[in-house]
């Protein structure tokens, strides 16, 4: 899929844009803060509904505006989509085929990105919780079933944690209640854990050919999920909720003494290993950068085998930091058959057809006008 | 201030009830100033007369003019039934259905420890006061769809199971009449979840 028109209005820097693309690379030039970032982010938050870079909406409307309003056209094999985000103060509104849609998990999903920015590194080197954002996004793109399942637990998450606060403050002494709330906490967490299982999975057999292609050979990536209750890939559902009851269960005087739900998927973790050694504690700034890369890069392809078509690919200020044969790794996989997005300051030195045949665009204080 | 003190006071009058912003409040209020005096005092007495009158039934909970209400009074109805609901309006859209012969509790909420709503909070304790009387022999759970709707229903399937009274729960799905295609993601995975034999 492609986006052929993306129009900007009071989003952060943008007053007003209207710009159109090309199915190919998209190259975004300029100095710093002039808004080559504001841009993959519009395209980013038209795709998801919400920021990489921020969890407050109000963020993205620009200074003294009431509202920023993002509209889009994408390009599928079958069938072209306009596609429109209103952000507002009061909350957002999305639109698909300009039919207001009631849920925004039934908006997700109609255009899929990929983005890659120097924050990516953090899904290596960062916290367990930047992987289950990772996990949790990536999933909710191509099933919509999962979106609601995740959001389900959490709410029920904080049910059963406030819950448990209130019994170690002896507001309350029913555990009834408790009760109830764990077994409703584990039917979902079990339908989460599962999905995460078999995401990983899927994950884990593009990313090694596509590791093994960027370190020539020489390495071997393995992606590990490892969920806080100790159950495997094999275990039945019924298993599974067994597992979770027990744990549950013995693990229930601790958590009425500290008032909060101490496992489930939202205490999961990944762990990525090359050559049998865990990235994050061993591995070197470069082989925490290829590993990212080849994260991303299965997304890809992982995307397409769910869908049959390539996401939108968005490259924010990172082909500056690969090294040579690394950077034309990429632009080979992406080579003619992935739109792509690339901020940088300069294009000099990279010296690939794939950007050679690129429309540039150069971006100057929240105007945009193309070069090539 | 723009308008005389009756009319503002008005207007503030209207705008405390939902749906109801400033410009709509004074389309109403002025409206109200060329109705005729007699419906006005009719208006205004109904609004009275609703408040002062109505109260809960102190059997089901559902709103009522005289105590127990009228379909608790009902000895025609199946009595061996009951069906629980979270609200007043929701005995009204099962009564509009005309297939249901049983009696009704109304909780008047869901647990939510979240929003401080704590079992004893809502109307729970009466039910199973009720549930003593050995008549009732099915209880169906008829509280909504959701997170807290879901939890109170199981909550009180827990409460209930020691007594040996059936418990349903009603089902949830695809709406009848419906296309499948239209159906949303969500919607349908329930749907097969809850497939049955045939």
């Amino acid at each position: 899929m492609h986006i052929t028109e993306l129009s900007l209005e009071n989003y952060r820097n943008y007053l007003s844009l209207d710009i159109e693309f090309d199915n190919k690379v998209n190259v975004f030039l300029g100095e710093n803060a002039q808004g080559k970032t504001n841009i993959m982010e519009s395209i980013f938050v038209l795709a998801m509904a919400r920021s990489y870079r921020t969890s407050n909406d109000k963020e993205l409307i620009s200074w003294e505006a009431d509202y920023a309003k993002i509209r889009g056209r994408v390009q599928k094999s079958q069938s072209s989509v306009p596609l429109e985000l209103i952000i507002s103060k009061k909350g957002k509104k999305a639109k698909c085929n300009h039919i207001e849609q009631q849920r925004l998990s039934q908006y997700v999903g109609n255009m899929n990105v990929v983005m890659f920015a120097p924050e990516d590194l953090n899904l290596v080197k960062g916290s367990p919780q930047v992987r289950r954002r990772f996990i949790d996004m990536e999933i909710g793109q191509v099933s919509p079933v999962y979106l609601h399942d995740i959001s389900q637990y959490h709410k029920v998450l904080q049910q059963r944690n406030r819950y448990l606060k209130q019994l170690q403050l002896k507001e309350t002494k029913d555990m009834t209640m408790l009760d109830v709330l764990t077994d409703q906490l584990i039917q979902l967490a079990v339908k989460v854990v599962k999905k995460r299982f078999a995401f990983i999975h899927l994950l884990q057999e593009w990313a090694q050919s596509i590791h093994s292609g960027i370190s020539r050979g020489l390495e071997h990536l393995d992606i590990v999920y490892e969920p806080s209750i100790d159950v495997s890939e094999d275990d039945v559902s019924s298993k599974m909720i067994s597992i979770f009851e027990e744990t549950y269960h013995s693990q229930r005087k601790r958590e009425l003494e500290r008032g909060v739900t101490l496992s489930g998927p939202h205490r999961d973790d990944l762990v990525f290993l090359v050559n049998g050694k865990d990235v994050q504690t061993f591995g070197s700034q470069g082989q925490q950068r290829t590993t990212a890369l080849s994260v991303k890069l299965a997304e890809i392809e992982l995307i397409h085998s769910e869908i049959q078509e390539y996401p939108i690919l968005l490259l924010d200020d990172v082909l500056s930091e690969l090294d040579d044969y690394r950077q034309s790794h990429l632009l080979n996989t992406i080579q003619g058959k992935v739109q792509t997005f690339v901020t940088t300051t300069s294009i000099e030195g990279i010296h690939h057809q794939t950007l050679q045949e690129a429309s540039t665009f150069s971006v100057k204080q929240g105007t945009i006008s193309q070069i090539k | 201030m723009y308008y005389p003190e009756p009319i503002t006071k008005l207007i503030d009058s209207f705008m405390k009830l939902p749906g109801i912003g400033p410009k709509t409040a004074a389309r109403l209020a002025f409206f109200v100033l060329d109705m005729k005096e007699d419906d006005v005092l009719d208006f205004a007495k109904s609004l009275v007369n609703a408040k002062r009158d109505l109260t809960y039934c102190s059997v089901c909970g559902h709103i009522t003019d005289k105590d127990p209400c009228s379909i608790c009074e009902d000895m025609r109805r199946d009595r061996s039934l009951v069906c629980v609901v979270q609200d007043p309006k929701d005995v009204i859209a099962m009564e509009k259905m005309k297939e249901y012969n049983g009696l009704y509790h109304v909780l008047h909420g869901a647990i939510s420890p979240m929003e401080g709503i704590g079992p004893e909070d809502i109307n729970v304790p009466d039910l199973l006061k009720r549930l003593q009387d050995e008549t009732i022999k099915e209880v169906i759970l008829a509280t909504n769809p959701n997170i807290e709707g879901e939890a109170t229903a199981m909550y009180i399937s827990r409460l209930l199971k020691p007594s040996g009274i059936r418990v349903t729960r009603i089902a949830h799905g695809l709406p009848v009449g419906g296309d499948l295609e239209y159906a949303d993601e969500v919607t349908l995975s329930k749907a097969l979840e809850g497939r049955r034999d045939v």
